[in-house]
């Protein structure tokens, strides 16, 4: 009995409903919506969101932050366009070298923040700046204008990203679903986890009791930077073109799905889980309202930042001890 | 003397000699950069951010901070390019701008202070809402044929090429720092960023100084989005874009400290002519100005990791002082015991 009472006041439970919700309103307004072709397709329009996600959760289980994911995957899809179009690169040897700078700009501000004690805010947003204009310069070394965007890959790259498992379930979806195992299995079944949650509690009790909380901070923001290089492949095959701006608007998206999947920005708490159904809940809502309800693409911002505070405010006023002592009279009445 | 020394000490200092040395070797490199008229634009050119700067000094004051100041300025520009277009009076557009202006700072403010919610994350949300709402407001058109009289103002000089608009910011910017550091209430904020718990046991409203923070935050950002209208004559969907990221640059630049507490408004001005002279200092160099934000960038990282290490080494000196102190004491002491 207790176990399911526990399972009906999970955080993840009400996520799952919000989703579900959202399924059954899109639903209701526009039957277009719920036709499996429709909706899998829209994966792609938010699968960066997800991808990011579920690694800056990391990050802010320190109690760190990550703005600068959103430039990484401009820059990985920059460099791959220029490492192979003017490179004369083989197509898997630019997406690895856009990995390897990925790692080298997370490892970069992290080592910033972990071993220089910056805060994190500011090291991520010079960071976004930096890697932005690295973006840029790369895309100057090519020889198409940077606002054409880099196009004509060969096929079998194109393929990562419009392979269909038994001719439905999208390359997107799967590679979704092995990076939550890989993070679930990272965060709360490894000792690597324990120690981040430990970091992201108390950081010197975590450095007493012998961990390498540096480097646990900085492994962070490199997961965090891989994960926006596996978006930035990810968006420049399925898109079929490479560009130095490419996901520059996903920070508040991902910031969103991060605080709205339970992990506390303070640090300390979290879970893969939460954060991966949170972006699903932004993904259709961003997917949803378009099409079901005729919002205009440039106003997505606005459900998605009142997403945020309302979670924000809520979790704020829940917390406070005199809405606490209302709520416990409330229960004895 | 004694004024001089305290000077060199202060932290706008090196920002003041950082911009001088940056004309310096600009002006060696190409000499048409060192005219007067030349100088006066770069200066001319920072006023939206000087304003944008000076309203993020009083958040970082009080140890917080405000990214929405860019959507804030894109929405009231907006709103009060608008409203003069359709004739109203000018009294009538600032007063409303200013109002959406300390509006927005009071909404971040009673998030921030009243709630406790870490301000990165609540005004993050404020902008993604403000960015959207000019979308709604504007229904994406540009808010375009402003009065000619409107933006014939913003060219209009007062002292040699200076124009009105920095003429009277910059007086306004000296005001305001003699406020900070003269009077009782202007300290409230430096205190509140530098210890919280310790202001509040002194008796200083914490909560309200931050929300006046903010309100001020948000009212120069409506400020600045008025010369930004009166500047530029047109706004975008996307005007203001990015910003507020260049007003914290401009805070850091200038000396200001991002765990509160430190700095002042002078350097947050300082940096904001640096950062907006970037752009023109990358042409004057030869090179393209999309490197802008690169520059910045770097700017930005340099300027914290040096100001981290530097904290560490100066904390690390005192406790090995005081280590040092106290060795010597207990062996004074003993030294007593046995005679």
């Amino acid at each position: 009995m207790n176990k399911i009472k526990k399972i009906v006041v999970n955080w993840e439970t009400f996520l799952l409903a919000l989703l579900i919700l959202e399924f059954v309103v899109f639903g209701a307004k526009n039957a277009k919506f719920l036709m499996p072709r429709v909706l899998l397709a829209s994966v792609n329009d938010f699968i960066a969101i997800c991808f990011i996600a579920l690694f800056v959760t990391f990050v802010m289980i320190t109690g760190g932050i990550d703005i600068q994911a959103a430039s990484i995957v401009g820059l990985t899809s920059i460099i791959i366009g220029v490492g192979w179009q003017d490179g004369g690169m083989n197509i898997w040897t630019a997406a690895a070298v856009a990995i390897i700078a990925a790692i080298v700009c997370g490892a970069l501000s992290g080592f910033f923040i972990a071993y220089c004690g910056v805060q994190a805010m500011v090291v991520t947003l010079g960071g976004s700046f930096l890697y932005a204009g690295f973006a840029l310069l790369v895309s100057n070394f090519s020889a198409t204008e940077a606002y054409q965007g880099i196009s004509g890959f060969p096929d079998d790259f194109k393929i990562i990203s419009k392979f269909k498992l038994f001719g439905v379930i999208p390359s997107q979806l799967i590679a979704f679903l092995v990076l939550i195992i890989i993070a679930y299995i990272l965060l709360h079944k490894s000792k690597y986890g324990r120690s981040i949650f430990l970091v992201g509690i108390n950081q010197e009790a975590a450095e007493y009791s012998g961990i390498n909380t540096r480097l646990v901070i900085m492994s962070t923001y490199i997961l965090s930077a891989i994960s926006a290089a596996l978006a930035g492949i990810m968006l420049t095959s399925y898109l079929g073109t490479a560009k130095s701006d490419l996901g520059s608007n996903l920070t508040l998206n991902i910031i969103t799905a991060v605080v709205l999947g339970g992990t506390l920005s303070t640090g300390g708490k979290g879970s893969v889980i939460g954060t991966a159904l949170a972006s699903l809940v932004i993904g259709i809502l961003r997917f949803g309202l378009p099409l079901c309800f005729k919002v205009n693409t440039q106003y997505l911002d606005i459900p998605v930042g009142i997403l945020l505070l309302v979670v924000v405010i809520g979790r704020a006023v829940l917390s406070r001890p005199e809405t606490a002592a209302l709520l416990k009279k409330f229960k004895k009445d | 003397m004694k004024y001089i020394k305290k000077l060199t000490k202060a932290r706008e200092f090196s920002s003041l000699l950082f911009l001088i040395i940056l004309f310096a070797i600009v002006g060696c490199i190409n000499s048409s950069f060192l005219t007067p008229s030349s100088i006066a634009a770069c200066f001319n050119d920072s006023v939206v951010f000087t304003l944008l700067a000076v309203g993020m000094a009083f958040a970082i004051f009080i140890g917080e901070i405000d990214v929405s100041v860019g959507a804030n300025l894109g929405f009231t520009a907006s709103v009060v390019g608008s409203l003069l277009r359709d004739g109203h009076s000018w009294v009538f557009a600032f007063g409303v701008g200013i109002l959406i202006g300390a509006l927005i700072g009071l909404i971040n403010g009673w998030g921030v202070a009243v709630l406790n919610i870490p301000s990165l994350i609540f005004t993050l949300g404020t902008n993604g809402v403000l960015r959207g709402l000019i979308y709604v407001y504007t229904d994406g058109a540009w808010v375009e044929n402003l009065p000619a009289a409107f933006t014939a103002f913003a060219s209009k000089p007062l002292i040699g090429d200076l124009t009105i608009f920095y003429s009277v910011t910059i007086v306004a910017v000296i005001v305001i720092h003699i406020l900070l550091t003269r009077t009782k209430k202007g300290k409230y904020f430096i205190a509140v960023g530098d210890n919280a718990g310790g202001a509040t046991l002194v008796g200083i409203p914490t909560v309200q100084t931050k929300i006046v923070a903010y309100v001020l935050c948000g009212i120069f950002a409506a400020i600045a989005s008025i010369l930004y209208a009166s500047r530029i004559g047109f706004i975008t969907a996307i005007a203001g874009n990015g910003y507020e990221m260049k007003a914290i640059a401009a805070c850091v630049i200038g000396g200001i400290s991002l765990s509160g507490g430190l700095g002042s408004v002078i350097g947050a001005s300082i940096g904001a002519i640096i950062m907006s002279s970037v752009s023109r200092i990358l042409v004057f160099m030869g090179f393209s100005s999309d490197y802008d934000n690169t520059i910045t960038g770097i700017m930005l990282i340099t300027i914290v990791v040096l100001d981290a290490l530097m904290q560490r080494h100066a904390a690390e000196r005192i406790r090995r002082e005081r280590l040092l102190n106290r060795a010597a004491n207990s062996a004074d002491n003993k030294g007593g015991e046995k005679a």
